[in-house]
Formats: structure tokens, sequence, C-alpha cells
């Protein structure tokens, strides 16, 4: 079983990495969200691993389930953003969102 | 054998994610990792979170996913990264030489399982041990519903005045 816990964990740290590697090097707002899908993604492979190594996955689905909830809310708003940043400039590279400058 | 097919597919579809050119494969990427996410949920008995990562995000976070790409297509995309994608390989490498490093570090930190009590089923520890984070993600969803309709009632107030 342990074994099974430690490559959940490095799945899940490898997804992590990939997301994180998203939002460090695109400039595509859309492809900033989906770097956070997949962070996210990989948060949830942890849980799972740490449930297992708890041996108590009962608890970690409620965490699990309140993560997809926080993960959700998160994501449409943020699109509802980027929606409102096209509108605004036409454009979805963060390069033009010049305007938050102080 | 079956997860060492889910991990390999879940970690696939997650770099597809990064690598497609295509705003829609990207997306139908990350919606398959989440049903593969919601396979391995359902292969460690975590049934009830494996229908909630099935449903919402294969399901709802696609659709929103695809709509905002529908909407935004006509828009400068520009150059998307700030390295070419003949990096993606090389950074993929390094990512699992470092993860490699981090598991066998964690493997001789890690104690062996000792079998706990266990919290109880999964509507005790929902309704009772963890009742507060009802109440949370209700003000959370509530956040959520009216910071989309401000954003978009803005826009409606801006069009008016246009």
């Amino acid at each position: 079983m342990n074994n099974e816990v430690l490559l959940l964990f490095g799945c899940g740290l490898l997804l992590m990495m990939v997301g994180v590697y998203m939002l460090v090097l695109y400039r595509n707002l859309i492809r900033l969200i989906i770097g956070v899908e997949v962070v996210a993604k990989g948060v949830t492979l942890v849980f799972l691993a740490a449930g297992l190594f708890r041996q108590d996955v009962a608890f970690i689905q409620v965490l699990i389930v309140t993560f997809i909830i926080v993960e959700t809310v998160l994501a449409a708003v943020m699109l509802a953003l980027v929606v409102g940043v096209h509108r605004i400039y036409g454009s979805l590279d963060i390069r033009h969102l010049s305007k938050l400058k102080g | 054998m079956l997860l060492w097919v889910l991990l390999g597919l879940l970690v696939l579809l997650a770099v597809g994610a990064c690598v497609f050119r295509d705003l829609l494969y990207v997306a139908i990427s990350l919606a398959l990792a989440s049903a593969v996410l919601a396979g391995l949920l359902f292969h460690y008995g975590a049934n009830i979170a494996g229908v909630f990562e099935l449903s919402v995000c294969a399901g709802l976070i696609t659709v929103l996913f695809v709509s905002t790409v529908s909407m935004t297509k006509d828009s400068d995309q520009g150059k998307e990264t700030r390295m070419g994608r003949g990096f993606i390989p090389l950074f993929l490498l390094v990512f699992i030489g470092l993860d490699i490093f981090i598991v066998r570090w964690l493997a001789g930190a890690l104690p062996e399982i000792v079998p706990g009590a266990g919290s109880g089923s999964f509507q005790d520890i929902f309704w009772t041990l963890r009742s507060a984070d009802i109440l949370g993600q209700v003000v959370l969803i509530l956040a959520g519903v009216f910071g989309i309709s401000a954003l978009f009632r803005l826009k409606a107030k801006e069009k008016k005045h246009e």
C-alpha cells in the first residue's frame, strides 16, 4: 500500500509542476486558468494519497468534494473575468493588460 | 496494472493540455484528465468524490471552458509562450527527475501505515464532523454567483451609456 501512496503522491506532484510550468510560461489567460486546473488535479491526487495513507478514504472524500466546489467557483469567476477582459481589450494576452499598472 | 494505466493516462492528458495549440483540444484534454481522475477515485472507493469529479469537473467546467473559447475565438492570441514549445520535453524530464528525487526522500521519511479507527461513513463526516464546511461551500457558491452577475451587470450598464 505504501508504494501505491508514493506513486499517487509522485503523480500529483508531477501534475502540480506541469500546472506551475503553464502558469509561469504561458501568456494566454485561458491557458493560465487551465494551468490552475491542472494544479488542482494534482492537489486532488495528493489528497487521495493522504487518505489512503491514513486509511480513511471517507474523511478525505469530504475534503475532495469541498475542494471541487472551490475549484469550480474559482474557474467560473476567472472565466467570467476573461470574457470581460476580452470585451475591453480584444485580446487575451496578459501583456496587453497594461491599464492595471499604477 | 489498472493503477499504472490510469496514472499514465492522467499525466499524458495533463501534458496534452500544456502542448496542444488549439484551445478547444486543450479543454477536451483537461476534461478527459478529469474523467481519468474520477476513475482513480472510483478505483479507491471514493465513489461520491468520483461522481463530483466526473459531473462537475469533467462536465460543468468543460462547458464553461468551451463557451469561453467560443466567445473569445476572434481574439489576438499573439505568441503564447515565453519560450518555444521545443523546451516542453526538456522541462518534463527535469520535472520527472525532481519528482523521483522528492518521492525517494519521502519514502525514507514516511512512517509505516498504522491502521486507524476511521472517522465513520461519508454521511457522518459530512453532516456532523465537517458540518461547518457546508456553510463555507454555500457562502462560496453565493460569492461566485454574485461575482459573476456583478461582472455582467457592469457590462450591461456600460452598453446603456454607449
